[in-house]
């Protein structure tokens, strides 16, 4: 068994030709000839108001509008993990850009000069439009109804109040942790809201045809998610599961803002009102920054003690999540920082509240990094700060504090086996830690700063993945999954497990696009899962479609099932160097038999994966019990970084940083997580944020004054360190990479900073004028 | 709702001769995606910003979301469909083999780009490429892997961004 | 979005058929089209009737005659990033275009169509500035031409009259021996709109412009600093003087882009940077053009 190994290789993309030749098509590429209409929505101008009257009659009587809808017409709610959220609003609107009527016209002019005609009357509330003013005893309430919302079990509610959820971890005493420690530091950390910026904008288009049959296409990373959620809002006309086909071509991007459901919800529903018609709504980039989802904001108090010689004795954390106007899925991203925001360290004794807060800004939701990027800042910020207190190396110092496996979670179990400690120490050595780097230019200094990080997957306990796979008459393989390719190469690294099992090159595998009427179930495209998960789910249909070979070639040819094996595209045996059988003569037809029958058939192979040992169940006082979560990815980054004194402008001149796949299925895929999400996060704290007016109002909703980097803006070098420590349950060892990269970004900044300048910055971003203006105060 | 005069406009569109007929509010964007079926030039952001509309008109970039579809009369359009009659550009192949794009919904506009810049500069520096897709957004990939593969196709060397320290 | 707003196009052959169409009340030229369009498509202007400049002769034309650098209506940014009589004669042209937004929109834009856009933050204000430049404005029967100085009335508004367009725009060479900058803040080293910018002409006899753009309504010239400067070397002590009275001459907002505080601060900074780094240029040891000097 000489052969090519296909996991561990540099195998390039199969959909790169795709791509790059202008093959691949999108959402808004697919052609539904010239019964298609074009949908517009009409918004909230107010960040909260009562909705008094509609007048949608004159909009009704333009030429080529099809039809207007309202929320009388669908008054319906949705959510992923809490039920609400409203397909349109009903009597309130509750943040600026919130849907509130909808025309369907021939043409995307008529729709856009009708739904201008729509006539709204508002009865202005009171704006809650950050975490103080909503958590206060006189607070207005944002959603009344909040006790009587549907959620899943792990959330905690408060009916009455603001706090849509409340995530408690309590393990040890606090209490007499911080009285053993020789330091305790304790500082306020902000973080404002982020947009994902997926370069394709959010598009539906939705049929219900005149046999009742509602087919979806989406740009999306959760079509069979999507298919829930809509049988659900929309099960009251009658729609079921089975009724209900969502289709999701390639993705351009999602970064977790084409997670679960948003405006997609609204093509579904105008498609239920212009039956026989495919109905398009593609959002515009403004519509994109304002209502999809957004990165929510955090106030993160932290306070953290350690004993002289370094070792951490406890940590208290209060993370206050703007979770903005509606937190079906936002409230998933709170609950999973909570159960992790000691970071990855051993501490003894912990304190977490992580609290989910309504405001009157855009609805918060899964955003790479889910709510980690966030705490990492003020927690790997403080675990410098902490070190240097101690007068000890902070390098050195999360040596002493890093987690192991035999070291237990915030939740009580075991840390999963991890390459932390490696990923700390090649980490050092590429930005060559410990000696000082000095400017050739007088203007500037140079700093370095360190960070680590980790991440679970944020996943209910039963989350699962299927694949079918297929051969054809040549010997190349149609696999059919639910996982999306939003880019991170999961098609590839599917075909590349498939590909070791079965001894055929990823060149002459298909894996195909969701459809949720073919292809088989996925839970969706997030928490850095699918390669773990749906690579499982591969390796389980390749290993039986390899069994099923072996036994028609046992039966055709009488060979030991146990003694053959795949290689080069032909079936092969360790006792018969002979047997050179290729898979083409077999795969489709069998194999002849003397007296002219044949064994065998079309080989197929399907697989699913579950982990059967999670649960979201615990102490709702204590988070102790339960099992949330699957395992950690880790690792650690360092940046080198170039300060100019005067302007504050900084040059990011190397970046190195390490994460553990457990086993990197292509390398290339992993280091390109690594260049991308490097400066995903470098661009949350050099040039990004949300700016809102004080009527909630956002004012940068386009690429103009929301600065997402170009090509001039990258760092000078990026070294992508792999460290290799196999899960034991994930295919061939793997575990995700794809949201950790982006983590220690912004505090390793916020470090380097300090060291360039003296100056610490506790908010995000830290752009230039911030960094000038400080040195500026600092200097006067 | 005012009544407008139609134009009939002629272009060369990826070297086909083309007649379509427009009114003069359609953007060149819409007009190559819906009435002549183009599809690779896409909507990102239809205001200049990202770059993911590029198309060549009489050779040169330009932001087919910030061109009236009347203003092409006359003149020639080429997509990354029409770059190349025969296969691939040299730097389609290399963005290929070196798995340079992730999602792809940049990489017609970035493709279109490069072609242009190797057109005016045959072997370009990391600089050159670097401000040549400068307008041009990717979200994915932090771009060096793009940069290093024009660079490689180009026979231009590398940019600094280090590979292979992997274990 | 679509453009729901409708309108006629007519791409005229010549200029007296342009001007002829520009009569008519609710034309607007059309040249680039890269800040039009947008506009458009916002509901921002509503246009009975485009008119398209871009098939008339001879704007295009990038020329020096008699000391006077004449660029057309038609020159684009790329234009001037390309044309060696440019880079001969006012190499801070090029260190200006080449900040100006990126390739596939510099391919498009025109200078004149900045200067008629007239937003604050627009790059070709100051350096045109430092040039003397004059705007040439023609009109059914006649032709003007306006300081540049002059030609800003406040935001997106100038002297442009109904029926009038711009045909080009003239920049008056010193003739002596000069050198000059062009500096840019920006939130990063891509595609942006001026946070602040700055242009600095200084001539072997000690004449020394200065012009800001996006710190203020419109661009303008600093006299009171341009007096401190005008007839002495540039020592420390000058540059200090001139870099003291930055504040006072300077009324910036805060905005989406950058504070009042940051953008007062970093203009005192590029004026002693562009001081420095265009007295070394004028020495013959600076750096080389075009180069992001901030």
């Amino acid at each position: 068994m000489t052969g090519r190994h296909y996991v561990g290789s540099r195998e390039p993309r199969i959909d790169g030709r795709d791509k790059v030749s202008g093959a691949a098509h999108f959402v808004d590429d697919l052609e539904f000839g010239p019964d298609l209409l074009h949908a517009a929505v009409v918004e909230s101008p107010h960040a909260h108001a009562r909705i008094v009257a509609i007048d949608t009659a004159a909009a009704a009587a333009m030429p080529g509008v099809v039809a207007v809808v309202t929320g009388a017409d669908f008054p319906f709610t949705f959510g992923l993990y809490m039920k609400d959220r409203y397909v349109f609003a009903q009597d309130r609107v509750r943040f600026v850009g919130e849907q509130v009527a909808a025309v369907v016209a021939r043409d995307p002019a008529a729709a856009k000069r009708a739904a201008a005609a729509i006539e709204v009357t508002y009865d202005e509330l009171p704006a809650v439009l950050d975490v103080e003013r909503a958590m206060a005893d006189d607070a207005d309430l944002i959603h009344p109804d909040l006790g009587e919302y549907p959620h899943v079990p792990w959330f905690f509610p408060r009916g009455g109040t603001n706090v849509a959820h409340w995530r408690k971890i309590r393990k040890g005493d606090p209490e007499a942790g911080f009285a053993e420690a020789d330091v305790v530091l304790e500082d306020t950390y902000t973080v404002p809201r982020y947009a994902h910026c997926a370069i394709e904008p959010h598009v539906v288009v939705a049929q219900q045809d005149h046999a009742g049959r509602l087919t979806v296409w989406t740009a999306s990373q959760s079509p069979y998610i999507q298919r829930d959620l809509f049988a659900d809002a929309l099960g009251p006309l009658g729609l079921t599961h089975h009724d209900i086909r969502v289709i999701t071509p390639y993705v351009g991007g999602g970064f977790g803002g084409k997670a679960g459901v948003t405006m997609e919800i609204i093509g579904a529903a105008l498609a239920t009102a212009v039956k026989g018609h495919p109905v398009k709504l593609r959002w515009t980039r403004e519509q994109e920054f304002y209502n999809t989802y957004q990165r929510q904001g955090l106030v993160a108090r932290l306070k953290v003690g350690a004993k002289a010689d370094g070792t951490i004795t406890a940590i208290e954390h209060v993370l206050e999540w703007d979770a903005g106007a509606y937190v079906e899925y936002g409230a998933n991203v709170v609950n999973a920082a909570g159960l992790s925001a000691t970071g990855p360290y051993r501490i003894p004794n912990v304190s977490i509240d992580s609290v989910c807060i309504y405001t009157n800004l855009p609805p918060g939701g899964p955003y790479r990094g889910f709510g980690y990027s966030e705490f990492h800042f003020g927690l790997e910020s403080h675990m410098t700060r902490l070190a240097q207190q101690l007068g000890i190396d902070p390098v050195e110092f999360r040596r002493i504090n890093a987690i192991t496996e035999d070291d237990t979670l915030p939740y009580g179990r075991a840390m999963n086996a991890s390459g932390l400690r490696e990923a700390i120490d090649r980490t050092a050595a590429a930005i060559d830690w410990g000696t000082d780097a000095e400017s050739p230019d007088p203007r500037t200094r140079i700093g370095k700063g360190f960070a680590l990080f980790w991440k679970a997957p944020a996943m209910p306990p039963n989350a699962s993945s299927a694949a079918f796979l297929k051969f054809n008459e040549d010997g190349s393989i149609n696999i059919t999954v639910s996982g999306m390719e939003i880019g991170q190469g999961y098609l590839t690294v599917m075909a590349q497990i498939a590909a070791e099992v079965l001894g055929v090159p990823p060149s002459k595998i298909r894996v195909e696009t969701p459809d949720t009427d073919r292809n088989p179930y996925e839970w969706q495209t997030v928490a850095s899962h699918v390669t773990w998960s749906c690579g499982n789910a591969v390796l389980a249909a390749a290993g039986e479609a390899r069994d099923r070979i072996f036994e028609v070639v046992r039966r055709a040819r009488g060979y030991d099932p146990s003694t053959l094996y795949l290689e080069d595209e032909k079936v092969k045996c360790t006792e018969v160097p002979e047997l050179q059988l290729p898979l083409s003569d077999l795969v489709t037809s069998g194999l002849a038999m003397e007296d002219g029958t044949w064994r065998g058939g079309p080989i197929v192979g399907s697989g699913t994966y579950m982990p059967e040992f999670t649960s979201a169940l615990s102490n709702p006082e204590t988070g102790q019990g339960g099992h949330p979560n699957v395992h950690y990815t880790t690792g650690a980054a360092g940046v080198v970084l170039e300060v100019d004194l005067e302007t504050g402008r900084m040059k990011v001149r190397k970046v190195a940083l390490a994460v553990d796949a457990g086993r990197a299925i292509n390398p290339t895929m992993v280091e390109g997580q690594i260049t991308g999400g490097v400066l995903q996060g470098l661009a949350t704290v050099l040039y990004e944020d949300m700016r809102f007016d004080d009527e909630g109002r956002l004012r940068n909703p386009n690429f103009t004054d929301y600065k997402i980097p170009t090509s001039l803006d990258t760092p000078d070098v990026v070294i992508p360190i792999i460290v290799e420590v196999p899960q034991p349950d994930g295919p061939f060892g793997a575990r995700g990479v794809g949201e950790h990269t982006m983590i220690p970004a912004a505090p390793m900044v916020a470090n380097a900073v300090a060291d360039a300048t003296g100056l610490r910055v506790t908010s995000m971003p830290i752009t230039a004028e911030k960094v000038a203006l400080a040195m500026l105060a600092a200097s006067t | 709702m005012r009544t407008v005069t139609r134009h009939q406009i002629q272009t060369v569109v990826n070297g086909e001769p083309t007649s379509v007929e427009v009114e003069p509010n359609d953007v060149l964007l819409d007009v190559l995606r819906t009435a002549l079926g183009v599809k690779s030039p896409k909507i990102g952001c239809e205001r200049g910003d990202c770059g993911s509309c590029t198309v060549l008109l009489d050779g040169r970039t330009v932001r087919s979301c910030l061109v009236l579809a009347v203003e092409a009369d006359a003149h020639e359009i080429t997509t990354v469909e029409g770059i190349e009659h025969d296969g691939l550009t040299a730097v389609q192949e290399m963005l290929i083999e070196q798995s340079s794009f992730q999602c792809g919904f940049c990489a017609p506009g970035i493709v279109l780009a490069a072609a242009e810049l190797i057109e005016l500069v045959p072997r370009p520096t990391a600089d050159e490429v670097r401000e040549a897709i400068a307008g041009n957004l990717c979200r994915c990939t932090g771009y060096e892997s793009i940069v290093d593969a024009v660079l490689a196709a180009t026979g231009s060397g590398t940019s600094a961004t280090s590979r292979g320290a992997s274990s | 979005m679509t453009i729901a707003h409708g309108f006629d196009y007519v791409r005229p052959a010549t200029l007296d058929a342009a001007l002829a169409c520009l009569a008519s009340d609710g034309s607007r030229v059309l040249a680039g089209g890269t800040d039009i369009v947008p506009w458009l498509r916002d509901d921002l202007i509503e246009p009975e009737v485009l008119v398209d400049i871009k098939a008339i002769p001879d704007l295009g034309q990038i020329s020096v005659t008699d000391g006077r650098l004449i660029l057309g209506a038609l020159v684009t940014f790329s234009d001037l990033i390309e044309s060696d009589v440019v880079r001969d004669a006012a190499p801070a042209l090029v260190e200006m275009a080449h900040q100006v937004a990126s390739v596939g929109v510099r391919n498009r834009a025109t200078i004149v169509g900045n200067l008629c856009a007239a937003v604050p933050s627009l790059d070709a204000g100051p350096v045109l500035m430092v040039y003397d430049a004059t705007v040439e404005v023609a009109r059914t029967g006649g032709v003007r031409s306006v300081p540049l100085v002059e030609w800003f009335v406040g935001p997106k508004e100038t002297q442009l009259a109904a029926g009038e367009m711009v045909t080009g725009v003239t920049l008056h060479l010193p003739a002596v021996e000069h050198a000059a900058v062009f500096l840019k803040l920006a939130r990063y080293s891509g595609e942006d709109l001026a946070q602040a910018n700055l242009a600095i002409l200084l001539t072997a006899e000690h004449d020394c412009r200065l012009a800001f753009g996006a710190v203020a309504p419109v661009p303008f010239r600093a006299a009171a600093i341009e007096a401190v400067l005008c007839g002495n070397a540039l020592t420390d002590e000058v540059i200090a003087d001139a870099r003291a009275l930055v504040a006072g001459s300077i009324s910036p907002i805060s905005d989406v882009r950058a504070s009042a505080e940051y953008r007062t601060h970093m203009c005192a900074v590029m004026v002693e940077r562009g001081l420095r780094a265009v007295a070394s240029r004028l020495a013959g040891d600076g750096p080389p053009y075009p180069t992001h000097l901030i």
